[in-house]
């Protein structure tokens, strides 16, 4: 079965300004993939490549086994969450549903029917004869992301689903965009910068820093992969402060006593196992007759992996 | 199978025909169209109430109040298609919508056939709301057919030409603004030698000048027709250069059209 997305040697120019630079990329069939990248990364010129809106400056690349020679069987199998995308003020939610399903090929009692099950999939069937001037940017979003299933794409590509939304309207979409994708079934890129969310949503994560691949791979291995020292979070009786850091020094741990006067931040070396390192340590604390507080591993989040890696980079 | 998958596949329309059908609907029930046509019909109503009882410009023969009244409504209509043609593809690249239209697997030529058809549509509804005048201030001298078929033939042709200019300029400018202000200005570039002097319009250059200017060509056959009322073929040749620009420019613009990108000048 071909891969869902494949990409060669794929580069952009702007003129002198290089956006995106050989980026060589795999991602199979049914995967929902992270896309993330600091602003500017080239994150929503790759999805501009991959959607056929831009024309890449060299390499090439296939959608669904399609390529990149083919742009409107392409935009055939894609669905589409434009960053910046802009409603037609003056057509209802189903209106402007129908008029895209139309656009890809449906007939008018077709487009209808597709209208209105999307509008119920997004939460805007009460909504759907209302003029989109009237949505919220929430409901807009949502409306978005029932346009980009209007075709019943293989590949989902959205592009920054969650901006200029509230903490609640983000959660939202984002439950949203991984009902979809387990329902749907189709391979989904989400671009966006709300990391724990990634972490919880997506297979697999890409992180693109100033147009080139700096990971790829599952959120464990890119975790593993940045490998930058742990933190320890050591919580103990004031009392007993000085005894846990003379066990901490036998075993060798490099340790600070925090800002709060019961507490010490341990540093966990790179490359040794934080979950062993920490169970070591707790081990050494009880036999040494300290009573443990509070105890927790900090670092090795998504959101460390991406830093590590876009600031090495 | 999901739901999309499910729904019955029925012959679909020609993709044209989709646009053209929602620009329509966007212009006539949801748009400027409505208010455009009210307000040239309230300039209409005014100009004829002008011609006809104003003391100071009833000399004006009723063949001669009629070709005032039908330039006047060939004129301003043709700004309106040009406006709305401006409008319509850097119209949408301004709104943040060109995107997701550029995302179906629509032909883009077909997209602005359909966005050319709405904005044709206005000259159409002007020239139906210029009828009356016309029948009221030409009424019973014989010129009422004559005018209405000069004016439907010539109205048609400058509002294709004027269509494919605007989609020409739309289709490159990058923003709304940008391609309004370069319509216009072609406007007046090509109204302006019917300010020049009589005198500078008699002699060869201006007589050449007229003739390969569509718009002044266009209204001057309409003059020979209405007002000396010379038959429709007598003066043919005035004809020519809007019929060639109602044929080069919407060529133009679909040739380009078929490079439709989201930037102005950026290769799709």
């Amino acid at each position: 079965m071909a891969a869902a997305i494949e990409t060669h040697g794929l580069t952009k120019w702007y003129g002198g300004l290089r956006a995106v630079e050989q980026l060589d990329l795999e991602v199979e069939a049914g995967v929902v993939l992270g896309f993330l990248g600091p602003n500017g990364a080239g994150k929503t010129t790759v999805i501009r490549i991959l959607t056929t809106i831009l024309r890449p400056s060299a390499g090439s690349f296939a959608i669904a086994g399609i390529p990149h020679t083919r742009p409107v069987e392409i935009r055939r199998r894609v669905g589409v969450l434009p960053e910046t995308a802009g409603y037609p003020e003056g057509q209802t939610g189903a209106e402007f549903l129908r008029y895209h399903a139309r656009l890809f090929g449906r007939s008018r009692a077709d487009a209808r029917s597709i209208a209105q099950h999307l509008l119920g999939e997004v939460g805007l069937a009460e909504r759907a004869d209302s003029l989109v001037s009237r949505y919220s940017r929430g409901m807009r979003q949502r409306l978005g992301i029932a346009r980009a299933l209007v075709n019943d794409p293989q590949v989902v590509f959205l592009d920054e689903p969650s901006l200029g939304l509230d903490p609640a309207g983000q959660r939202q979409v984002l439950e949203l965009i991984g009902r979809l994708a387990r329902e749907h079934g189709a391979t989904v890129v989400v671009s966006t910068h709300l990391l724990a969310e990634v972490e919880e949503l997506c297979d697999q994560v890409l992180i693109l820093h100033r147009g080139r691949v700096v990971a790829h791979g599952t959120t464990g291995e890119l975790t593993r992969l940045a490998a930058g020292p742990r933190r320890g979070r050591l919580r103990v009786p004031v009392g007993q402060l000085e005894r846990a850091a003379a066990a901490l020094a036998a075993a060798g741990i490099d340790y600070a006593q925090d800002g709060r006067r019961d507490e010490l931040e341990l540093t966990i070396p790179a490359g040794t196992d934080p979950e062993s390192a920490a169970a070591d340590v707790l081990r050494r604390l009880l036999a040494a007759n300290v009573a443990v507080l509070g105890f927790a591993l900090e670092g090795g989040s998504l959101s460390d992996a991406f830093l590590a890696m876009t600031e090495a980079s | 199978m999901t739901a999309v998958e499910s729904v019955r596949r029925r012959p679909a329309t020609p993709a044209s025909l989709v646009v053209a059908e929602q620009e329509l609907r966007d212009l006539w029930l949801a748009g400027r169209g409505l208010p455009l046509a009210l307000a040239f019909s309230v300039l209409l109503s005014f100009t004829t109430y002008l011609v006809a009882t104003n003391q100071g410009l009833n000399f004006l023969e009723q063949r001669e109040a009629v070709n005032v009244t039908l330039q006047v409504a060939v004129a301003v209509a043709a700004l309106l298609v040009l406006l709305w043609a401006g409008d319509a593809v850097s119209g949408e690249r301004e709104r943040g919508t060109l995107e997701a239209l550029l995302l179906v697997p629509t032909p883009r030529r077909a997209l602005v056939v359909g966005k050319a058809a709405a904005a044709l549509s206005l000259w159409l509804i002007a020239f139906a709301v210029s009828v009356p005048y016309v029948w009221f201030l030409g009424r019973g001298v014989g010129v009422v057919g004559v005018a209405l078929g000069s004016g439907l033939a010539v109205g048609s042709l400058l509002a294709l030409f004027l269509v494919g200019l605007g989609l020409l300029v739309s289709v490159f400018a990058s923003s709304n603004r940008l391609s309004l202000a370069i319509g216009l200005f072609a406007l007046l570039a090509l109204f302006a030698p019917t300010q020049m002097p009589s005198g500078a319009q008699k002699g060869w250059a201006g007589d050449l000048l007229l003739r390969i200017d569509p718009l002044t060509a266009g209204l001057h056959y309409l003059g020979k027709v209405v007002v000396d009322a010379h038959g429709a073929g007598q003066d043919a040749s005035w004809l020519i250069a809007p019929a060639v620009a109602a044929v080069l420019l919407p060529a133009a613009a679909l040739a380009v059209a078929g490079r439709l990108s989201l930037r102005s000048g950026e290769r799709a």
